[in-house]
C-alpha cells in the first residue's frame, strides 16, 4: 500500500511540473512576442494612415489657401474664337523703400544714384519724408537685380499684375475693365471675375478679331460721314446664338485705364434701349403667320391713309403714296403702318404680347455681361398701344434682343440664347422649336424681297452673292419723354436667305444727311450725290451693305460648314 | 520555420516599401522639374504669341498693306471663287456660291 502511494505521488508531481504547466507557459511567451510585433506594426501603420488621411484632407485646404493668396496676382487670359489674345496678364514687380528702415541714407542714395540717375532728386526728397514710396513700378529685370543686390533691408519688392489689351479699343465694351485690386468692374472682366481668377486655361470667346476690326473700321468711317452721335453693330450666328462681333461707338482704349463717366460711352448693343420703329413690323407679321391668321398673300383692302385709335391718337403712313390695297407681303416690303395696325388688331393683345415675349423682346435679357438694358414696361391696355407697337413705336428694346428676335424668326423658329462664351456652344444641345414650321420659310421670302426688289426699302444692302434679306427701321428719338427730330436708323439683316446663318444689325443714333457722299447703286444705276432722306434705307442700309461686302468673304470661306 | 518566414516577409516588405518610396521620390523630383520647365516654356510661348498677335493684328496688317503692297492685293468677287473637291481621284471644280445663285 505504501509503495503504491509513493508511486502515485511521483506521477502527480511529474504531470504538474512538466507535461502541463511548463509547456503552456512556453507557448504563451512565443505567441505574445509575435502578437506584440504585429501590434507595434499595426499601431505604426495606423498612425501613418491617420497622418496620410489628415494630410489628404489638409491638402484641399492648403490648395484653397494658396488659391486665395494667389488670386491677387492671378487672372486668366482671354482669347478670341481663333485663339488670338484679347487680354494677356503680365506679371510685374514694383520696388519700394521704407525710409524708416534705412540705416545709412547717404550711402543708399549714393548707390541708387548709379541705378536711377534721372530720378535722384525725387528719391532724395522722398527718403527724407519718412513715408513708404515706390522707387519704380513695373521695373525691368536688370534694374531689379541691381537694386536687390544692394541688400538694403528697407527695399522691398511687390509682385503685381498688368492686363495688356493688344487689340486696344476693339473689344472695349465686351471685355470691360478691372480695378487696381484685380477685381472686374465691367464687361466680361466683371461677370466672369471669379472664374478668371480660378481657371488655368484662357477664357475663349466667340468673337472674331478680324471681323470685329472690319466692322468697327466701316462703322467709324460712316460715323464721320453721317455725323452720328453713336453707332452699333452686332453679328450673330442665327443657329446657335454665337456672337461673332459686337461693336458700340464711341469706344475707348482699355490700355489707358481711364474712368469712363460719359454716358455716350454706354454699350449701345446691350445697354441702350431704343424705339426702333419699322423693324418691329417683321414681328407683327411673323406673329400673325404663327397664329395662322394671315398668309403672305392675304389681302387687305381699303387701307386708309390715317386711322384713329384711343381718344385723340391718329396713325398715318410715312409715305403718302402708299396704295390702299396691299397683301401682307407688300405691307412689309413697302413698310406700311396702317396695314401693320390692321394685322395687329387681328392678332389681339394677348397673342401678340405672348409672341414678343417668346422671342425675347419684352423682358431684360439674360446675357454674359452685366451691362444689359431693361426694355420699358408696357401697359398694353393704355390708349392704342397694340396699334403703335405693331409698327415699332411705344416699345423699346436693345439691339441684342432685336438680333435674337430676328434669328428666331429666320432660323426655323428655334429658340436661341445669344452668347459671347465659346464653351456655352454645345453642339449636342437639342434646340427647342417655339414657332410653327412654315413661319421662317414665309418670312425669309418676304425679307429677301425687301432687299432685292425695287419696291423694297433696303436695296443698297443687296450685296452680290450673299443673298441679304432684312428690314429697315427709322424712328424718331425720344428725348425728355417727347419725340425729337433726331433719328434712330436701324437695318436688321439676315444672310444668306436660302439657309440663314447670320443676323447682322446696324444702328446709327442721330445720323445726319451728307450732301457730299456719293451713292453707287448696286443695280448699276447712275451714282447719286448727297443723302436724299435721313432714313435707314439711305444710311444704315448703306453702312450694312459696305460691311457685308468686306466681311462676307471671311464668313463664306472661314466659317463654311462641311 | 513559420516565425522566420513571417519575420523575413515583414523585413522584405519594409525593404520594398523604402525602395518604392525612394524611386517615387526620384520620379516626383523629375515631374517637378518637367512641370517647372513646362511652366517656363508656357510663359515664353504666351509672350511670343502675344507678340505675334500684335504684329499680325488686322490693324498692323492694314498698315503693312498700305506700306508695302497696296497695289498687289485686290478684292475678289465671291462669285468668281471656285471650289475644288476630290472625288475618286477626280478633281471637280464648282462655283463657291453656285447653290445660292441658282436659287435667286
Amino acid at each position: 500500500m505504501n509503495e503504491d502511494d509513493n508511486k502515485n505521488i511521483i506521477l502527480e508531481e511529474y504531470e504538474n511540473e512538466f507535461s502541463y504547466k511548463k509547456s503552456k507557459s512556453n507557448l504563451n511567451i512565443q505567441f505574445n512576442r509575435v502578437a506584440f510585433i504585429f501590434f507595434i506594426f499595426f499601431i505604426i501603420s495606423l498612425i501613418y494612415s491617420i497622418q496620410l488621411l489628415h494630410l489628404g484632407s489638409l491638402k484641399k485646404n492648403i490648395k484653397e489657401k494658396i488659391q486665395v493668396s494667389n488670386t491677387k496676382n492671378y487672372r486668366a487670359d482671354i482669347i478670341d474664337t481663333n485663339g488670338n489674345y484679347l487680354v494677356k496678364t503680365i506679371r510685374t514687380i514694383d520696388i519700394g523703400i521704407n525710409p524708416l528702415q534705412v540705416i545709412d541714407k547717404k550711402h543708399l542714395s549714393l548707390m541708387l544714384n548709379y541705378i536711377f540717375p534721372k530720378k535722384m532728386k525725387e528719391i532724395q526728397k522722398r527718403l527724407n519724408s519718412n513715408k513708404f514710396f515706390y522707387l519704380e513700378k513695373n521695373i525691368n529685370q536688370s534694374k531689379y537685380e541691381e537694386v536687390m543686390l544692394l541688400g538694403d533691408k528697407s527695399i522691398s519688392s511687390n509682385e503685381s499684375l498688368i492686363r495688356l489689351y493688344p487689340q486696344k479699343n476693339l473689344f472695349s465694351h465686351i471685355i470691360g475693365q478691372i480695378d487696381d485690386d484685380n477685381n472686374g468692374i465691367s464687361g466680361i472682366e466683371k461677370s466672369f471675375d471669379k472664374e478668371l481668377k480660378k481657371i488655368s486655361e484662357p477664357l475663349q470667346l466667340t468673337v472674331d478679331t478680324d471681323i470685329q476690326f472690319l466692322i468697327r473700321k466701316e462703322l467709324l468711317r460712316y460715323q464721320e460721314i453721317f455725323r452720328s452721335k453713336g453707332s452699333a453693330a452686332i453679328l450673330m450666328n442665327v443657329n446657335n446664338g454665337a456672337i461673332l462681333s459686337m461693336v458700340s461707338l464711341p469706344d475707348f482704349n482699355l490700355n489707358k485705364r481711364e474712368t469712363i463717366t460719359d454716358v455716350n460711352y454706354i454699350n449701345r448693343v446691350t445697354k441702350g434701349t431704343y424705339e426702333l420703329g419699322s423693324v418691329f413690323k417683321t414681328f407683327t407679321i411673323a406673329s400673325g403667320i404663327n397664329e395662322g391668321l394671315i398668309e403672305p398673300d392675304t389681302e387687305f383692302l381699303d387701307l386708309k391713309k390715317t386711322i384713329s385709335c384711343g381718344k385723340n391718337h391718329h396713325i398715318g403712313e410715312y409715305d403718302d403714296k402708299m396704295p390702299s390695297e396691299l397683301t401682307v407681303e407688300q405691307i412689309l416690303i413697302k413698310s406700311g403702318n396702317i396695314g401693320s395696325v390692321k394685322i395687329a388688331r387681328k392678332i389681339g393683345i394677348e397673342k401678340h404680347k405672348s409672341f414678343l415675349k417668346s422671342i425675347g423682346i419684352l423682358d431684360k435679357i439674360d446675357f454674359d455681361i452685366e451691362e444689359v438694358g431693361k426694355p420699358q414696361s408696357i401697359d398694353w391696355h393704355e390708349g392704342c398701344k397694340l396699334e403703335t407697337i405693331s409698327f415699332g413705336h411705344g416699345i423699346t428694346t436693345t439691339i441684342l434682343q432685336l438680333a435674337k428676335g430676328y434669328s428666331i424668326i429666320t432660323n426655323g423658329g428655334y429658340y436661341i440664347k445669344p452668347t459671347l462664351i465659346k464653351k456655352n456652344l454645345n453642339k449636342n444641345y437639342k434646340r427647342k422649336k417655339i414657332l410653327k414650321n412654315d413661319v421662317s420659310k414665309k418670312m425669309n421670302h418676304i425679307l429677301r424681297k425687301i432687299v432685292s426688289t425695287k419696291e423694297g426699302t433696303a436695296r443698297e444692302g443687296n450685296v452680290k452673292g450673299y443673298q441679304v434679306g432684312g428690314k429697315t427701321g427709322t424712328a424718331e428719338q425720344v428725348t425728355n419723354k417727347e419725340y425729337s427730330n433726331t433719328k434712330i436708323n436701324t437695318f436688321a439683316s439676315i444672310f444668306p436667305m436660302e439657309n440663314p446663318k447670320y443676323a447682322f444689325i446696324v444702328m446709327l443714333e442721330s445720323p445726319k444727311t451728307n450732301s457730299e457722299y456719293i451713292y453707287h447703286y448696286r443695280d448699276g444705276s447712275p451714282p447719286l450725290k448727297g443723302t436724299p432722306f435721313n432714313t435707314a434705307g439711305w444710311t444704315s442700309v448703306e453702312v450694312a451693305g459696305k460691311i457685308i461686302e468686306k466681311i462676307g468673304p471671311i464668313l463664306a470661306t472661314k466659317y463654311i460648314e462641311n | 520555420m513559420k516565425k522566420t518566414l513571417l519575420v523575413l516577409s515583414i523585413f522584405v516588405l519594409i525593404l520594398i516599401t523604402s525602395l518604392v518610396k525612394n524611386s517615387t521620390k526620384n520620379i516626383e523630383d523629375e515631374i517637378f522639374l518637367v512641370k517647372e520647365n513646362i511652366r517656363l516654356l508656357r510663359a515664353e510661348l504666351g509672350d511670343v504669341l502675344l507678340e505675334y498677335n500684335y504684329l499680325s493684328s488686322p490693324e498692323k496688317l492694314i498698315q503693312y498693306q498700305s506700306q508695302y503692297f497696296e497695289n498687289d492685293l485686290i478684292q475678289m468677287d465671291i462669285t468668281n471663287i471656285k471650289k475644288i473637291t476630290e472625288i475618286n481621284d477626280k478633281l471637280i471644280i464648282t462655283n463657291f456660291i453656285k447653290k445660292l445663285e441658282n436659287n435667286e
